[in-house]
């Protein structure tokens, strides 16, 4: 058992809870062969499971107020991260590679949104005090707004040339919406608790200070822990409501018009829609 | 403080977008491109608007405001003259409507293209963005009274011949269209 001493009894529940809950997704994912449609997000969920189990087994060996425990947790959030912005780019890649020629402009754009975002994650990460705790927070943080970011300009692509992401693909992303958005909420929170009232006594010289602050930094970090596992649950509740029905196949691909219409009716629509706005605009003259 | 207003700003757009990706839009509004339509022109009403451009001509010519408010009583004309900025409000609402079709016809060719030219789709957006603009603007001046209906009787010539060209234009691509599918097939 873990050592509950040190846990309420609500962070076990959630804790258990979780656990379970990430058991039942990776049993739907395996019985609706979910690799086969979306391997990536399939694995993301076996990661999930596996860091899970290893969280818990570190907070059972070691104590769930134990140095290790701390890292263990702090390193699987980070993989989470870097896992979950994989199974969004496979979201990116699933509808859209059916269109190669939109596929061919937004890949591009997706990817540099993506480093963009990235670079900002280092940036902002890049002279927090030495905890692993901020660098994770900063990083996660930071990636989950990436995550937000990109799935929104998925969903505006997806709109303005009107395709639209089948049930399954919609849900999944709304599901990752979720915990990406929450958690961007709670981890500013807690990073302006780290950063604002905390950050003083991170420093070298407030070691003393520092251990005296350590039952309400827990008591933060409990709380805030509370909320990011109930907004996961939930999660994981879209996730396997998602996968409740079996995985359709994939649809055919649609059939392409010859590269010269595009050639040819593409300018010529543009320059039409450019005489529309050149009239508009004399109206609006005095 | 300044954060956490950013930061719940930021959920409350967040959720909006959540909700506008959980609510499956309708079918028959939004349908994946899987082809271009044999029946495009009647899916894609370019032409929608152009059977009553000769009335709405008529109706919002000079002559016609200008014997209405020597014949009739003034309350009769200022009746008219507002009924006749409802007409022109709706008839621009149509103006709207044909412009989204023909950039959506724009979309659906690049979403079934090949290849597409960044420039050209860059471009498109970017008019896009500024129809929407002016057409906010226009709408504003014409609902205040501050624009002479007669103007927009250059828009009705503009919207006749694009609608004449843009029903040639879709028919020979669906020609184009069946050809290469027949000729892939026979090859």
């Amino acid at each position: 058992m873990i050592r509950s001493e040190l846990m309420n009894s609500l962070e076990t529940l959630i804790l258990w809870l979780t656990v379970v809950s990430l058991m039942v997704l990776f049993g739907f994912v395996s019985a609706r062969k979910a690799q086969r449609v979306l391997p990536l997000f399939a694995a993301y969920s076996c990661m999930l499971l596996t860091s899970a189990i290893s969280v818990c087994f570190v907070y059972k060996v070691f104590g769930f107020r134990s140095l290790a425990a701390y890292y263990c947790y702090w390193i699987s959030v980070l993989l989470n991260a870097g896992m979950r912005s994989v199974a969004i780019g496979e979201l990116c890649r699933y509808k859209l590679r059916a269109y190669p020629g939109i596929w061919g402009l937004c890949w591009r754009l997706l990817t540099g949104f993506s480093i963009l975002f990235l670079l900002h994650a280092l940036i902002d990460t890049w002279g927090q005090p030495d905890r692993l705790a901020i660098y994770s927070l900063t990083l996660d943080r930071d990636l989950d707004i990436a995550s937000v970011a990109i799935l929104a300009a998925l969903l505006l692509i997806h709109n303005y040339y009107g395709l639209s992401l089948e049930p399954l693909q919609r849900t999944i992303a709304a599901g990752i919406f979720f915990v990406c958005a929450t958690d961007v909420i709670s981890n500013t929170i807690l990073r302006g608790f780290y950063t604002g009232y905390l950050f003083p006594f991170f420093a070298a010289n407030r070691t003393s200070l520092w251990f005296a602050l350590k039952p309400y930094f827990d008591r933060i970090n409990d709380i805030w822990s509370v909320i990011h596992l109930i907004c996961f649950l939930t999660s994981i509740g879209i996730w396997c409501y998602a996968l409740r029905k079996p995985v359709p196949a994939q649809g055919e691909a649609p059939e392409l018009l010859p590269a010269e219409v595009y050639r040819e009716l593409s300018p010529a629509i543009n320059m039409r829609l450019a005489t529309f706005n050149e009239r508009l605009v004399d109206l609006l003259r005095p | 403080m300044s954060d956490l207003i950013i930061v719940i700003l930021f959920a409350i757009a967040l959720s909006g977008i959540l909700l506008w990706l959980l609510i499956p839009k309708h079918k028959s509004s939004r349908t994946t491109p899987a082809s271009f339509p044999s029946d495009a022109i009647g899916a894609l009403p370019t032409a929608k608007h152009f059977a009553y451009f000769p009335q709405i001509r008529q109706a919002l010519s000079a002559d016609d405001s200008r014997y209405l408010m020597e014949t009739a009583p003034s309350h009769v004309a200022k009746l008219a003259l507002r009924e006749r900025r409802a007409v022109a409000r709706g008839f621009l609402k149509g103006l709207h409507e044909d412009f989204s079709n023909l950039a959506r016809l724009g979309r659906i060719v690049a979403a079934l293209s090949p290849e597409v030219s960044r420039a050209q789709e860059t471009e498109r957006l970017v008019l896009t963005l500024k129809f929407q603009v002016l057409y906010s603007l226009v709408w504003l001046r014409l609902s205040a009274g501050k624009l002479p209906l007669e103007q927009l009787e250059h828009l009705t010539g503009l919207v006749e011949r694009l609608a004449t060209r843009m029903d040639t234009a879709m028919a020979e691509i669906s020609a184009l269209s069946v050809n290469q599918i027949r000729s892939g097939l026979g090859a």
